[in-house]
């Protein structure tokens, strides 16, 4: 990017509604790569979202778009493209039309804004069903359709509201792809999810919401890293959890079992990685069947919880 | 401006003739995929095709002619109409009298404070006494309408004094015992009359019967035309020539008060080409033909009332209720309004855009209304061309009325869709029944100021102006409907413009009534646009 200033500037933000707090004394920096912003929900990730594209007036504080306000200048939205929450869209038009209609307000004329539409759900991967109506598409194909409008100008900064949301297994990898690719063309791409999982598998670039204030901001691997040294659980399923146990036991990352249930084997340790280092060793060596392996620590909420506890 | 600021400027407006382009039309499109659009406009037609065929039906019938005055019936069956009785002073509710019957001189009296009450002959009499008689005409029979006496049904006196016990209406009489009789009203009898204290009695006779040709009742329909040369004020016509039926003659009214009886005064503009108000005396021009004035007069007032009841009142207040209430409010609660407003749009701008869709829309929907009823009403309609193309500015201006009636209301309402999200609806049903109620004060009132504060008057208001440019001479029809007694909806459907400014010039009055609408359309569009620049949108 040429110029010095950052995509998105938030610098001491706050917004509350009546008495609940959407954001609180937030002040962060966005320029370039994926960022995935993280939070459950009411954390303030749509209201931060909602700030940066002036739908709503920050309390306090500023907010910037490459430099200009956005709550009194539309300048910014020709550089940016926007996917939100909302579900509703125009059902009786078909994803062309959609695209096509939204890529005219940027100026374009009819014939450029419909080679565009095309581009864009072709890189989405919606070109073959792009003359059906919207209200007749899946839930994913409808997020991939939000997902054409925001990318038919070519826009610098693209800020998608849970995009992942509700979407079935396999439009959720084809949107991670196609959100992955835009991060790889330069692009800067602020995401959001409540789901660590997704976030992890798109970026590592992350910033952490709790109930309005920032959390975290920085590499999800150096924040990862710092919640292996804490207690963690590993459980498996397998035929005979009394024998594995026994195996495990004696292991060094391993400082505890227990068994939930029938069938189920619950490793404690202090050292995640460590522990599954020697997991699949351990298990052969063993001679038992492991049907699954599950890490029930690995989740936003123990991220936070641990983060929270640090804090305090 | 040198070329690269044209080309400048050129891609500035082209891009915003885009944005604008992509906008209305995305409006156009969302309103067609609505029901309620298409029930409001279903309706709007059908209630036109209605109107048309009341329209048919009412031109037919007034091309035959109609007895305006109604002098054509003979109302007392004595074989005369009406007009000829009145011609020859004969009563057309008394049977016994009509042209050639004689007329009565009345040849003495007895009053309530004479001394003598008695008196007696072979008379016609008329008053109330007991009545001796050698001979009555039982033939001179009437009822109380004509005050002759029915002698076909005479009961017995009751006890008692006359007018102290008991009372006789006029034109009864009852019979004692000894064949005499008391009297209340006309008759014709031989013998001796007396009259009881504070009673009265006259007596007379009737002048020698001639007989009188009667003349047909077809000849009292349209029989009495309006004379008017519409040149020279100056030049009054004889009396014989204006009142051609010779009905005012026979009572030489004089209600303008000019010394002539039974005259017009016509009074014309400065200029002297409009007349501007006429004052007649009773039962002059009262029968034209029908032909000539109530064609062309209720032609004219189905326009107008067309115009103003149908399009500025009905279609004016209900399309932008259905149709402009939610377009940016709905967008809103919808959520779609964030696919809109995340790219490179002004909101202000956004508002404006959605506004001309919908104006786009409901404008040509009024214009093809608009013209499909000039065509059938000028194809139709009185007159010797086969299309009356003067009717055709008068239609556009109702269609012009109504689109900016649309534009203000639709601003309005959006407004108060932006502003009231909830209970907007409510506020726009009370604002039209409000605007509804001012539109028939304008047309009654016209110059009254309460209702300069509603929409409809200036659009009511554009509709009069545009009538009289059109039709300068629907001033003359309404002058000549008022004085002289016909009877049409013109002078409730139009009276002449009010906002002249002190000038009369109707030119004016439409580009006043045209700035006011644009102006509330202007401001309304203005504190919408306020109102949404401050919005925070979840």
């Amino acid at each position: 990017m040429s110029d010095k200033t950052p995509a998105v500037l938030v610098d001491q933000v706050s917004k509350w509604y009546g008495e609940v707090i959407g954001i609180n004394d937030v002040s962060l920096a966005i320029d370039g790569g994926v960022t995935g912003v993280l939070g459950p929900n009411g954390a303030g990730k749509s209201t931060l979202f909602k700030l940066l594209m002036g739908r709503l007036k920050p309390n306090q504080g500023s907010v910037r778009l490459f430099g200009v306000d956005p709550w009194t200048n539309t300048a910014p939205y020709r550089r940016v493209g926007y996917v939100s929450e909302s579900e509703r869209m125009y059902d009786w038009m078909t994803a062309l039309d959609f695209v096509t209609t939204l890529a005219r307000l940027h100026g374009m004329t009819r014939e450029e804004a419909t080679a565009r539409a095309e581009h864009v759900l072709d890189f989405v991967g919606l070109s073959d069903v792009q003359n059906k109506e919207i209200g007749k598409y899946s839930k994913g194909m409808r997020q991939r359709v939000k997902i054409a409008h925001a990318l038919v100008h070519d826009p610098d900064l693209i800020i998608l509201d849970e995009p992942l949301h509700g979407c079935d297994p396999i439009a959720r990898t084809s949107i991670m792809s196609v959100i992955r690719e835009l991060g790889s063309q330069g692009k800067t791409v602020i995401i959001s999810s409540h789901i660590l999982e997704e976030i992890e598998r798109i970026t590592e670039q992350i910033v952490i919401l709790h109930n309005g204030r920032l959390l975290a901001l920085g590499n999800l691997h150096a924040i990862r890293a710092l919640l292996d040294k804490h207690p963690h659980r590993i459980l498996l399923t397998c035929d005979d959890p009394r024998h594995l146990a026994s195996e495990f036991i004696s292991e060094d990352p391993v400082y505890g079992v227990r068994f939930p249930e029938e069938g189920k084997l619950e490793i404690q340790t202090n050292d995640l990685s460590a522990a599954h280092a020697i997991l699949p060793r351990v298990i052969v060596d063993s001679g038992t069947d492991v049907s699954a392996i599950e890490n029930p620590d690995d989740n936003l909420e123990s991220l936070l919880g641990y983060l929270i506890g640090g804090d305090s | 401006m040198d070329a690269k600021g044209r080309a400048l400027s050129e891609t500035v407006w082209t891009r915003l003739d885009r944005k604008a382009g992509a906008i209305t039309e995305l409006t156009i499109r969302q309103l067609r995929h609505r029901i309620s659009t298409w029930v409001v406009l279903i309706v709007g037609v059908l209630v036109m095709a209605l109107l048309l065929a009341f329209y048919v039906d009412a031109i037919r019938d007034d091309f035959e002619p109609v007895d305006n005055d109604g002098d054509s019936v003979d109302w007392d069956n004595d074989g005369y109409p009406q007009g000829q009785e009145n011609k020859y002073g004969t009563s057309d509710w008394d049977g016994q009298e009509y042209p050639g019957s004689g007329y009565y001189v009345m040849t003495g009296e007895i009053v309530w404070n004479d001394d003598s009450r008695f008196h007696s002959g072979n008379h016609t009499w008329e008053g109330q006494g007991y009545l001796d008689s050698e001979w009555v005409d039982l033939d001179y029979t009437g009822s109380r309408w004509s005050g002759l006496i029915d002698w076909g049904e005479v009961n017995p006196c009751p006890e008692g004094d006359v007018l102290d016990d008991w009372w006789l209406d006029w034109g009864e009489a009852c019979t004692y015992d000894d064949g005499s009789y008391f009297v209340s009203g006309k008759f014709r009898a031989s013998g001796s009359v007396s009259v009881p204290e504070s009673g009265y009695m006259q007596w007379g006779h009737m002048t020698l019967a001639s007989y009188v040709e009667p003349e047909p009742a077809s000849m009292y329909i349209d029989e009495d035309g309006i004379l008017w040369d519409g040149k020279d004020v100056s030049d009054l016509e004889t009396i014989e020539e204006v009142d051609d039926d010779g009905d005012c003659l026979a009572n030489m009214n004089d209600n303008n008060r000019n010394g002539i009886p039974c005259d017009v005064i016509w009074i014309l503009d400065a200029d002297g080409d409009e007349i501007i108000e006429i004052r007649a005396d009773y039962n002059v021009n009262e029968d034209p033909e029908e032909s000539k004035y109530l064609g062309e007069l209720s032609h004219r007032t189905f326009i107008i009332g067309t115009g103003k009841m149908a399009f500025v009142m009905m279609l004016g207040i209900f399309i932008p209720l259905f149709l402009a209430l939610g377009l940016v409010r709905d967008e809103t609660e919808n959520g779609t309004l964030h696919y809109l407003l995340s790219k490179p749009i002004h909101r202000a701008e956004f508002i404006i855009y959605r506004l001309l869709g919908y104006l786009l829309l409901a404008g040509t929907y009024i214009l093809v209304l608009v013209l499909l009823m000039a065509l059938v009403t000028s194809l139709i309609g009185p007159g010797d061309s086969l299309i009356r193309l003067s009717d055709f500015p008068v239609w556009l201006g109702i269609g012009l009325a109504t689109v900016l009636v649309l534009a203000a209301y639709g601003a309005l309402y959006n407004t108060l869709g932006l502003i009231a999200p909830k209970y907007g609806v409510y506020f726009c049903i009370i604002l039209g029944i409000w605007e509804f109620i001012m539109g028939m004060f304008t047309m009654t009132l016209p110059s009254a100021s309460v209702p300069m504060l509603s929409i409809s008057h200036w659009a009511l208001q554009l509709i009069d102006a545009i009538v009289l440019i059109a039709w300068p001479d629907t001033l003359q029809y309404t002058q000549i409907t008022s004085a002289f007694g016909i009877d049409s909806g013109l002078s409730f459907f139009w009276q002449p413009p009010v906002h002249t400014l002190g000038t009369q010039s109707p030119v004016v009055a439409l580009l006043v009534s045209i700035t006011v609408l644009l102006l509330i359309t202007v401001a309304m569009v203005g504190i919408g646009q306020a109102s949404f620049k401050n919005r925070e949108i979840m």
